[in-house]
């Protein structure tokens, strides 16, 4: 209990004095896992979508692996993005290894699984006739994609929140191809489990604060935004 | 009477099924033609086709006498079309939204749009519901919205699916002639896939009938039921015959 | 313009805007693999700012355990190493890997303990005899157990000491120090720590200081080059440069210094210019 209260205290002190070590932390954060949440969606929602109204053969097998991929162990993720990245790596001609871009490259690989599966389910569970009535009434394919988007809004902002808290809880891939460098990668997550590993549980409990009320905060957010749709 | 749409050489065979094979098809300008068969006749599939939401091999595709360039013409003659099906498959918004959807679809907004939907939620006798969410109207309630949606876009071809089967029979039996009314008055072309035969003499002008994805006979009602032409389709007709009888005086029973 | 459209445009201009920095060097980035002790102990907080600043290179700090450091630069994915195990660094210059191995500093390892010692290690003459006592007597032994600096001195300690710890009382967390320490704490077992963690995390942990100052305890630092001649896409004049630093004056001076002002004692000796043997023969 002693502990929670040292922690809850360090974080009011770490904000109230607005640390730039803290802040830059958190912003780093919020635009590595913020892109790749983003990059998720632009490629997932319509993957996904695609996925739920096509039939194709070999449909079962792309829809098992998306599935399967929804629960990738971040650590693997991060093992496996390393080695195409480093060096020695297929990739390395990128030269984004220990940079924030890999970071965003781990992330985007497990968020986006996130995003396309519950997109995915969430399309799949529409009228499958709704297609149809659609362009019935005059709708374009990319009109006929929004409006079927809107449609599943609910689910498909289910699928975004599952995305960026994929996206911002995992530490395993991001220590791995971020380093954890100070000024350059070091994020909340990365941040927390050096500062526990060192022993200093009190800054490691007030940086996992800031981490959940942040994240909390946007999810909190997004939520409002679902429920909003949920009324029409 | 001119033909609003004429198609040679249908054929929708996915994976091997032959689903539909119908060398000629034509719909008259102003007419509305029943489709009548069995389950799995392809009653459904030939307006999917027809109506350019499924894909399917044609001969030719004549829309107003002019041969048509498909896929590249199919938004253009889509948009020309409406559909209503058996589920009203509306969406999650209120009533107004729903009906205002095709128009919104080709770029009509403001006072028109305004105007145009109103008048035909008044039309329909569900100016009331204007502002009430799809979700919670009745069945019949929701079908009326699911034609307003359709009409409102002055279709030049309407494709109704079996709109009133879910529906009771006192419901059917009004937005039936409903129908009729709406379709005189804006001489809409429409085509009408029904398993009812009772609903065929409200609506119907010409009526094909369909078995195994080919069309059998197309006709009057009265030809295709007093002058079946081939043995499926008396065995069909027979039904109505059938009640027919049971409808007459004793004396005229044998 | 669709809502959605304009929140794009502005999450990518924020993404974008942290792209950028132009640098003066052609190869600015330089990978420096080390320890988690190494960092964790904040003297790299000092010394790189430093670094960067006079020379505009960018070091890009990897701390990993001793085994990965060494291993990133048996591949070439790393440009410098400064590691503190010194009979798994040779094997890495022997074969070629690592160029320029030189002594930049040492500190020295010290047992820690419950205070009431069960078995009665304080003021034993050698740390092997220590370590005797402590499995003979089946006392809690914290062990690292991550092939990092830290535990391959402990194996060592037990291979001079002629015993193979295993049973429930010799404990592997496989973690850092600091995790190790606490963990020692709280089932009032032995450890074997560096100074400065230990300092670090005086005030949190119920252990004491039992043994201090035998010549085996010493953690030597050395700073290794990766070959460039090995590994094309190496940063050598980068890797170079930093060595360099760490055994110029003012880094030896910087980290004769650290620690004075937070524990009283420095943390590190600085040793540049010496060899190993000189240290071993004190």
């Amino acid at each position: 209990m002693e502990t929670i209260w040292q922690g809850l205290a360090k974080a009011y002190e770490l904000l109230k004095a607005g640390d730039p070590e803290l802040y830059q932390i958190v912003w780093l954060t919020l635009r590595v896992s913020g892109t790749a949440t983003l990059l998720s969606i632009l490629a997932g929602v319509p993957l996904g979508v695609w996925l739920a109204l096509s039939r194709f053969r070999g449909r079962g097998l792309i829809v098992g692996l998306v599935n399967t991929t929804m629960g990738l162990p971040p650590v693997v993720v991060g093992l496996w993005v390393a080695i195409f990245l480093w060096r020695s790596g297929p990739l390395s001609f990128l030269g984004i290894m220990y940079t924030p871009s890999a970071m965003v490259v781990a992330q985007c690989v497990i968020a986006g699984p996130l995003v396309t599966g519950f997109t995915m389910a969430g399309i799949s569970q529409l009228n499958p006739k709704l297609r149809l009535q659609l362009l019935a009434l005059g709708a374009s394919r990319w009109q006929l994609f929004w409006l079927l988007v809107r449609e599943a809004r609910l689910s498909i902002l289910a699928a975004i929140m599952a995305g960026f808290g994929g996206a911002i809880s995992e530490v395993g891939a991001s220590m791995m191809v971020g380093g954890n460098i100070l000024g350059q990668t070091r994020v909340l997550t990365t941040a927390t489990v050096m500062e526990v590993s060192k022993g200093r549980f009190d800054v490691g409990i007030a940086l996992s604060l800031i981490l959940l009320l942040l994240s909390y905060g946007i999810t909190y957010g997004l939520t409002l935004l679902q429920q909003r749709g949920h009324q029409a | 009477m001119t033909a609003l749409l004429e198609v040679l050489g249908l054929r929708y065979q996915p994976g091997g099924h032959r689903i539909l094979d119908v060398p000629a098809f034509a719909v008259a300008e102003g007419e509305v033609l029943a489709i009548i068969g069995p389950n799995g006749a392809g009653k459904s599939s030939l307006m999917q086709a027809v109506g350019l939401l499924q894909p399917a091999e044609f001969g030719e595709y004549r829309w107003e006498g002019r041969s048509v360039k498909l896929p590249a013409e199919s938004l253009a003659l889509r948009r020309q079309m409406a559909m209503v099906m058996q589920d009203s498959l509306l969406l999650s918004e209120t009533v107004y939204h729903n009906v205002a959807l095709g128009l919104s679809l080709r770029g009509i907004a403001g006072a028109g749009l305004k105007t145009q939907v109103l008048d035909m939620l008044d039309r329909l006798g569900i100016a009331h519901l204007a502002r009430r969410p799809a979700r919670r109207l009745s069945g019949g309630e929701a079908q009326r919205v699911s034609l307003a949606r359709a009409l409102v876009l002055k279709p030049r071809l309407l494709f109704l699916d079996e709109p009133f089967a879910a529906l009771d029979v006192l419901a059917r039996s009004q937005m039936l002639r409903d129908l009729r009314g709406l379709l005189t008055a804006d001489r809409i072309t429409a085509l009408f896939v029904t398993h009812d035969f009772s609903e065929i003499p409200v609506v119907a002008d010409r009526v094909a009938v369909m078995f195994g994805g080919e069309i059998r006979q197309v006709g009057t009602p009265f030809a295709v039921f007093n002058r079946p032409a081939d043995p499926a389709v008396r065995e069909l007709v027979q039904v109505a015959h059938d009640l027919v009888r049971t409808l007459q005086p004793e004396s005229a029973n044998r | 313009m669709p809502r959605w459209v304009v929140l794009l445009f502005a999450l990518l201009t924020v993404v974008g805007a942290g792209c950028g920095g132009s640098p003066a060097i052609a190869n600015p980035a330089v990978i420096l693999a080390t320890t988690t002790s190494t960092q964790d102990s904040g003297l790299l907080d000092v010394l790189i700012p430093i670094f960067e600043q006079k020379t505009g290179y960018r070091i890009k700090t990897i701390a990993v355990g001793t085994g990965q450091a060494l291993a990133m630069g048996e591949k070439g994915e790393a440009d410098v190493l400064l590691v503190h195990a010194p009979s798994s660094e040779k094997p890495l210059v022997e074969k070629g890997f690592a160029t320029g191995r030189r002594l930049v500093m040492h500190n020295d390892y010290i047992i820690v303990g419950p205070a009431a010692d069960a078995a009665k290690i304080r003021g034993a003459k050698a740390t092997a005899e220590a370590f005797k006592q402590i499995a003979g007597a089946a006392a809690i032994f914290v062990s690292r157990g991550d092939d990092s600096g830290t535990h391959k001195k402990e194996k060592e300690i037990w291979t001079a000491a002629r015993v193979l710890p295993a049973g429930s009382w010799y404990q592997q967390t496989g973690q850092g120090m600091g995790q190790t320490l606490t963990i020692a704490s709280e089932k009032a077992g032995y450890t074997l720590s560096d100074r400065a963690t230990y300092l670090a995390l005086k005030k949190s942990v119920k252990l004491d200081i039992l043994l201090e100052g035998d010549p085996s305890l010493l953690n030597i630092y050395h700073v290794m080059e990766v070959n460039a001649q090995k590994f094309a896409k190496v940063n050598a004049a980068g890797a170079k440069a930093f060595a360099d630093y760490l055994l110029s004056k003012e880094a030896q001076q910087a980290i004769a210094q650290f620690g004075v002002d937070k524990y009283g004692q420095a943390l590190f000796v600085a040793d540049g210019g010496k060899t190993e043997a000189d240290l071993m023969g004190k």
